[in-house]
């Protein structure tokens, strides 16, 4: 029981269900105090039934929600969602539109002294830098604005844990990326632990101190960004986190591998018996152009990016890749060049 | 390259008039002149009549109907709120059925079901009777036998209005986000704070809207105040025109009602715009619903069939039984000709006139013309009896100038419109036209400029877009436009009474004397007629909410 006094929220072999299918599956997380976890995966893979069990709104079928060293819910007993000390931030924003501002931010403190919630109040509009928009209603603000100030009311009271239920995913591409960082800093600096719930990796990445991706119910891996995306579990965390591709080789040695580049070595034991076939996974940051390479690619597809070109590109024995390529080179379809590997970590897995 | 013929170039500018926008504004015309006309005699100079009537009735008048509005404030709150709450936050058997039951005395003009009540519980009726059999105390008699005094009144208008605040208090309650009230515990707030602070306040403005529709059709209302002898504006309004033959003094009570009716309109437009801040088409509340079993459901039940029984069930039984069984009346045939062909040429002329108003708006689309159309919007506030009045004095005045200028031919005089259906339909036409152009106007917005667009890009002309795109999709809309008109014009009242051509009667004009010679069984075939005819807009209104 040691675990639940260091961590802030522990899920411990909980499954639930919606309606007759199996929404959640045996799921383990632990949150530590002041950390920003997040919850990635596709649509349908259970990771918001997961977040409203938190909340108190969905039964468990079986495990446990303990928050702060304290027993939330079990599949017998349950704390009222009232009671919990759990903070949410909707994906349709949910401001109460019949109350201004700053009757939203303080509704969760209505049993707080008067002058302890208006310091509260004034304290969260200075965090939310929207101190002169106190008295508008909720129509009277724009979109990023409604959010900032859910935001605010979900972290008024000061829960234990704030839960973030897609809650940026109604606004445009440029405003969702600014504010899913200044939603950061701001839990940062009021040391929140908080759970978001996406199915957009670039908002995981920007979020969350540690992301778990979710698929079917299971968490596959739950862990840093960097390592998500270098170190994957899974071929499907793998895709699910960045582009790639699955190239065939074959187990060379303890650390190496055969592929259609020559031998690739990795830094740690690969685990896999001596002639075995794999796959590795490949990122288009693992391929590079290099003039100097002796192996070659067909230029088939190019993608402007700005500060570089995402390429695709055929190799002589027929597989496809991404290919990074500085944006000052404009290759035509069809050209051929040199490519070679680049990897830091070898991605292998099992054929 | 020459530009052939086939190939003209089309200016997006349309600055000429054309047909469509000058029908329009003839048609707002004609909803303004009896608004225009009854307004103009609040600054002429009073009669004698007058000044009796500010001395004597006028207090009255205006204190009847703030009370008899009060009280049907309350009624139809006190009916509407509980009945949609518990639609809309409970699952019980039965309860799918009772929420489209409960629209049914919606098919009720207030009118027919006072006089039915009065008529099974008059003195020598069933009720009374059996009560006195059983000599039960005074006190228990005692409100039957004044059911017709202003309370009474209250409680039949109630029984027929309060569907108006179920509609609405139920869409605002369903429309709830579920998110708002689970926002509401995720910030430490209990069931009970959460109706309080989050779910009655947004329903609130719903509420107030469907309250205020119920009082302008209490303050509309003649046929009911008036079986029950209840002196209000519109009681006074027939009274100084008929009974002291004062036509201006019944002018400027008009306007006076008018006055009441404009803070009703201004109110409800304000409930509404804060209505449309409130939805919320999120998650909706169905899913939340809690399940009621034994007691509890049967309470809910109870509660949610009491109006459906004496709004409907016990009218409309009473109503059959004296229709097969004791009513004495010749000629329902005649009357109901009469009263089917005036309604449905009338609708099919109203409906024609909404859809010309659509058009107008929707090919040539301006502020002044969005005015207008909100302008002819207003004309279903208008009580019929100021409509009436309205009409009466600028087509009687114009009868006057015709027969002067025939005079030199020896033509008699005659009432050439003031007294011909033209007069009634006219009067319709203000009143009504509202009414199908809001279900035009919602047909014609389902269809998306850029499916009008497509169509063009497909290769269809304008009138192949009108035949192939729009007759089809507007159909239904056009219909129930058609409808809705019909069953008003058949349940309304006192225009059809002022208007009517002499010796000319409808259904619900021969109730309406029927009732007054204390015909009441008599009357049953022709209110059981208007009652079931008008059931079908009712069933037409919930299909289409079913569909939401």
């Amino acid at each position: 029981m040691i675990k639940e006094k260091t961590d802030a929220l522990t899920i411990r072999d909980l499954t639930l269900d919606y309606g007759t299918t199996r929404a959640v599956n045996d799921v383990n997380l632990a949150l530590k105090p002041q950390e920003l976890g997040c919850l990635l995966g596709p649509s349908g893979c259970g990771k918001s039934t997961l977040l409203r069990a938190i909340a108190g709104f969905h039964p468990l079928t079986s495990g446990e929600i303990w928050l702060e060293g304290k027993l939330l819910t079990n599949p017998s007993e349950s704390v009222l969602a009232e009671l919990r000390g759990v903070g949410m931030m909707f994906q349709d924003i949910a401001l109460f539109p019949h109350l201004t501002v700053e009757q939203n931010i303080g509704f969760g403190l209505s049993d707080w002294p008067k002058s302890k919630a208006k310091a509260r109040i004034g304290e969260l509009l200075d965090l939310i830098s929207l101190h002169n928009l106190g008295t508008r209603y909720p129509h009277e603000l724009s979109g990023g604005q409604q959010q900032r100030v859910a935001l605010a009311r979900s972290m008024a009271p000061r829960p234990k844990v704030l839960l973030l239920d897609e809650p940026f995913s109604g606004l445009d591409t440029e405003l969702r990326g600014r504010l899913t960082s200044e939603v950061r800093t701001i839990l940062k600096g009021d040391g929140i632990c908080s759970l978001l719930v996406t199915h957009d990796r670039r908002e995981a990445f920007d979020f969350a101190d540690r992301i778990a991706v979710m698929d079917d119910g299971h968490i596959c891996q739950f862990d840093t960004s960097f390592n998500l995306y270098h170190e994957p579990v899974s071929p499907f965390v793998a895709h699910f986190v960045g582009p790639g591709e699955m190239v065939d080789a074959k187990v060379n040695d303890l650390r190496s591998v055969k592929t259609p580049f020559g031998v690739l070595k990795s830094d740690i034991d690969l685990g896999f018996e001596i002639g075995s076939d794999v796959r590795i996974f490949l990122r288009p940051d693992d391929l590079i152009q290099d003039d100097d390479s002796e192996h070659t690619a067909t230029l088939v597809g190019k993608h402007f990016r700005g500060a570089h070109y995402l390429y695709e590109v055929r190799l002589d024995n027929g597989v496809l890749l991404g290919c990074f390529g500085l944006s000052q080179h404009d290759h035509k379809i069809g050209e051929r060049f040199g490519v070679s590997l680049d990897i830091q970590h070898l991605v292998v897995f099992p054929k | 390259m020459a530009v052939t013929d086939k190939v003209r170039l089309v200016s997006f500018r349309i600055l000429r008039p054309n047909g469509l926008l000058i029908a329009t504004f003839c048609a707002a015309l004609c909803v303004a002149l009896p608004l225009f006309v009854v307004l103009s005699f609040l600054v002429t100079t009073s009669s004698d009549v007058w000044q009796h009537l500010v001395d004597t009735l006028l207090l009255r008048y205006i204190s009847n109907t703030l009370l008899l509005s009060f009280y049907v404030a309350i009624g139809v709150a006190f009916i509407g709120v509980p009945t949609a709450w518990i639609i809309a936050f409970y699952r019980f058997p039965g309860r799918n059925t009772l929420s489209w039951l409960l629209l049914l005395p919606m098919a009720y003009p207030a009118y027919i079901l006072a006089y039915t009540y009065t008529g099974v519980l008059e003195y020598a009726g069933p009720v009374l009777t059996w009560m006195r059999a059983v000599d039960m105390p005074e006190w228990v008699m005692s409100p039957f036998l004044h059911i017709r005094s202003l309370a009474g009144a209250a409680l039949m208008l109630s029984l027929v209005l309060y569907p108006y605040v179920y509609l609405l208090a139920r869409a605002a309650f369903l429309q709830q986000s579920a998110n708002l009230m689970e926002a509401g515990y995720t910030l430490g707030q209990n069931r009970f704070s959460v109706f309080r602070r989050i779910v009655i306040p947004m329903a609130r403005p719903a509420i107030a809207a469907g309250v205020l529709l119920a009082i302008m059709e209490t303050v509309a209302d003649f046929g009911t105040v008036q079986f029950f002898g209840v002196q209000t504006f519109t009681t006074g309004i027939m009274r100084t025109y008929y009974g002291f033959g004062d036509t201006p003094g019944a002018a400027q009570l008009s306007s006076l009602l008018l006055g009441f009716v404009a803070v009703l309109i201004v109110l409800e437009r304000n409930s509404r715009t804060r209505i449309r801040y409130y939805s919320d088409q999120m998650r909706r509340l169905d899913k939340a619903a809690q399940n009621l079993n034994g007691f509890r459901a049967f309470g809910a039940q109870l509660m949610c069939f009491l109006p459906i029984l004496f709004g409907f069930l016990v009218p409309t039984m009473l109503l059959t039984s004296w229709t097969l069984f004791d009513a004495q009346m010749q000629s329902l045939w005649q009357l109901a000709w009469n009263s089917f062909a005036l309604a449905g040429g009338s609708a099919l002329f109203i409906v024609g006139v909404a859809l010309v108003i659509g058009y107008a708006n929707r090919l040539f689309p301006s502020h002044s013309l969005s005015y207008v159309t909100t302008f002819i919007g207003l004309g279903y506030a208008l009580p019929g009896i100021v409509v009436a009045i309205g009409v009466l004095i600028p087509f009687g005045a114009f009868d006057v100038w015709i027969s002067a200028q025939l005079a030199p031919w020896s033509v008699t005089p005659q009432l050439w419109i003031s007294g011909t259906l033209v007069a009634v339909i006219f009067a319709y036409l203000v009143r009504f036209l509202a009414v199908a152009n809001g279900n035009i106007v919602s047909g014609l917005s389902r269809i998306r400029p850029s499916i009008d667009q497509s169509g063009r890009l497909l290769g269809l002309s304008q009138t192949g877009v009108l035949t192939n795109i729009h007759i089809p999709l507007m159909r239904g809309s056009v219909l129930t436009a058609i409808l809705v008109c019909f069953v008003d014009i058949l349940k309304e009242l006192p225009a059809t009474l002022i208007l009517r051509p002499f010796d000319f009667n409808t259904l619900a004009v021969r109730a309406y004397e029927l009732a007054g010679q204390e015909r009441l069984i008599d009357a049953s075939p022709a209110s059981l007629c208007i009652v079931l005819v008008g059931l079908i807009p009712v069933i037409l209104l919930n299909r289409s909410i079913g569909k939401l």
